[in-house]
């Protein structure tokens, strides 16, 4: 058993195994109205050393509920999670010397002082050697393009100044596992291939990450392998080209116009062929990507549904990651 | 993580919001200031130990208000900014990052004591002399500590609850009066005495008086009776605040409420 759990520890970073988190809450004064929310129901995947893997799912679906709980700030209702080795319930301390964590948004930095200030702060908390502190922060600082702007106080960064800042701040220890949680949100695309840059270095250099993200294209690009997590539970876990692979029987027809209204969408929906239907706004246009078995069989009777509808385009194209996500959290798989 | 570094970087840390946001000098350093400002109006010429009174009282209400800011309103301020989760996921024990940011505002107060002591020389002619300069800054400075313990207790709770800074204000008048920071408590009624006898600050301010002023007779317990018993009840406030934080630090990871505000 022992000798088990030691080869399980070299070979995984993270293993994960029936966790579930319950969170119960109460409303009312006098007569207590409780209410219990699963908000991970059961889920289990192991991360190997040095792989990039990511969560992928829609708002509410666990993922932050996830990484809180593996980043020891959450305890798990039931099952477990080990990181290194470590029990994360049992050893939090020992986890948390070893771990990096970066939360997206605004919120999470001292703004009254400077970077250079929230990251020596930070240091000292994770007892960064005194020696290597200050090398360590100038170098963060120059890694994320903060550098000249170290001593300015962060209230006056704009968001994507701030996200580097959170990228900086979860390296500060140089953790063996990063935990990130939506790392490029705020970013502009310049700095957000930056980010996605530093991400590969971090680990072609050997750190392990799992990071959280609602951009596909970023997903597929970084990860090497993704958890699709919907309603608490993992529904599909697989590399991105496998992921893909789900969708190889289907075709996407893509429908550019404007005036679709619900009922319609729905409409589409219903339809016999149709698996699922996503609809975006883009430079005004409203873009229906439709998911269907055979396309040219398929192609008539949608455009015959959209007839009321001002329709400037409609094409056939091949299933991209985000396709699968969708069928996967919104369709019937 | 070693503690001294935990509590020297949160003391640290704690410095520069302070120097970076002058405005926590009203509540803290002015409004102190303006009650002993008028303690010192009020009893101008009187003599006797009015004076010291309302000066020791001045510094003691500044140094207290400061160390429940430190361990209330800072601990709302982590919550509203999300640094809460940030400090918690980090090796180094809250309490001890709790502990630094208490010492640098305590500290605060007595700047706000030194204020107040020249204020009432310089602006009021006040004659003020201290016995045994020696012993009174000792007993100053372990009153200080006491202080710091005290909000060290308190801020476990401060951590559980989404409304710590109105918690702090509640906190705030009870010490005044229980300590005996500005007038003895032998003036309070005598069911009030097992609460201000279990506050290690009202031995340190004991202390304090036994150094400064000539035949006084507080508690009669002595200047070093005073503080070794302030040095007891302190280090059982720093005893029972470890044991509170590893409760309270479980407790809210079970109950997931630090990013909640």
């Amino acid at each position: 058993m022992m000798a088990g759990n030691r080869m399980s520890s070299e070979e995984f970073a993270i293993e994960v195994k029936d966790l579930v988190r319950i969170y119960k809450t109460s409303q009312g004064v006098f007569r207590k109205k409780k209410k219990e929310t699963v908000a991970v129901d059961g889920i289990s995947f192991s991360v190997r050393r040095g792989e990039l893997f990511g969560m992928l799912g829609p708002n509410g679906a666990g993922k932050t509920t996830t990484i809180k709980m593996m980043t020891t700030l959450l305890l798990p209702t039931s099952g477990s999670i080990s990181i290194l080795g470590l029990d994360v319930a049992a050893r939090p301390t020992d986890v948390r010397k070893r771990i990096g964590l970066v939360l997206g948004g605004e919120k999470g930095l001292y703004y009254r002082i400077t970077a250079r200030q929230n990251l020596r702060y930070f240091a000292d908390l994770y007892g960064v050697p005194m020696s290597e502190r200050e090398k360590r922060i100038n170098d963060l600082l120059d890694r994320v393009g903060l550098k000249d702007r170290a001593d300015d106080k962060v209230e006056d960064y704009s968001r994507g100044m701030k996200q580097r800042l959170h990228l900086a701040k979860g390296l500060v220890n140089d953790p063996e596992v990063v935990f990130m949680d939506e790392p490029t949100i705020g970013l502009d695309p310049q700095a957000a291939r930056d980010a996605r840059s530093m991400i590969k270095q971090l680990v072609a250099d050997g750190k392990t990450m799992l990071l959280t993200t609602h951009y596909m294209y970023e997903a597929d690009e970084l990860c090497n392998r993704i958890a699709v997590v919907n309603k608490g539970k993992i529904v599909a876990l697989d590399t991105p080209r496998g992921l893909k692979g789900l969708m190889q029987d289907m075709n996407i027809i893509e429908v550019e116009g404007f005036g679709i209204t619900d009922h319609e969408i729905a409409a589409l929906r219903g339809m016999e062929g149709v698996r699922t239907v996503s609809a975006t706004i883009s430079e005004s246009k409203q873009v229906l990507r439709i998911q269907v078995v055979d396309a040219s069989e398929m192609l008539t009777p949608v455009t015959q549904q959209l007839r009321d509808c001002r329709v400037i385009g409609t094409r056939i194209k091949e299933p991209t990651l985000e396709d699968a996500y969708l069928w996967l959290v919104e369709g019937d798989a | 993580m070693p503690r001294l570094r935990t509590i020297t970087a949160s003391f640290r840390n704690q410095a520069l919001h302070f120097l970076a946001d002058p405005q926590w000098l009203i509540p803290n350093v002015i409004l102190p200031f303006m009650i002993t400002l008028v303690v010192l109006i009020l009893f101008e010429g009187q003599g006797g130990n009015f004076a010291l009174y309302a000066v020791l009282g001045g510094g003691m209400m500044g140094m207290w208000g400061n160390t429940l800011y430190a361990s209330g309103w800072s601990i709302q301020f982590d919550r509203w900014n999300g640094t809460l989760e940030e400090v918690l996921a980090t090796p180094s024990r809250l309490i001890w990052i709790i502990a630094g940011r208490s010492m640098w505002n305590a500290l605060i107060g007595i700047l706000n004591g030194l204020a107040i002591l020249l204020i009432a020389i310089f602006a009021f002619g006040m004659d003020i002399t201290i016995r045994d300069p020696a012993l009174f800054f000792l007993a100053f400075f372990a009153t200080l500590m006491s202080l710091s313990a005290l909000g060290l207790l308190f801020s476990s709770a401060f951590v559980l609850t989404r409304q710590a800074g109105v918690l702090t204000n509640g906190l705030e008048y009870p010490i005044y009066v229980g300590t005996g920071c500005m007038f003895p408590i032998a003036l309070l009624p005598f069911w009030t005495a097992p609460l201000s006898l279990s506050l290690g600050p009202t031995w340190g301010i004991d202390a304090i008086r036994y150094a400064a002023l000539d035949d006084y007779a507080g508690l009669q317990t002595g200047y070093w009776g005073d503080l070794l018993i302030m040095v007891a009840i302190s280090i059982a406030y720093v005893a029972i605040a470890v044991y509170l934080f590893i409760v309270v630090e479980k407790r809210v990871r079970k109950d997931a409420n630090l990013g909640r505000y």
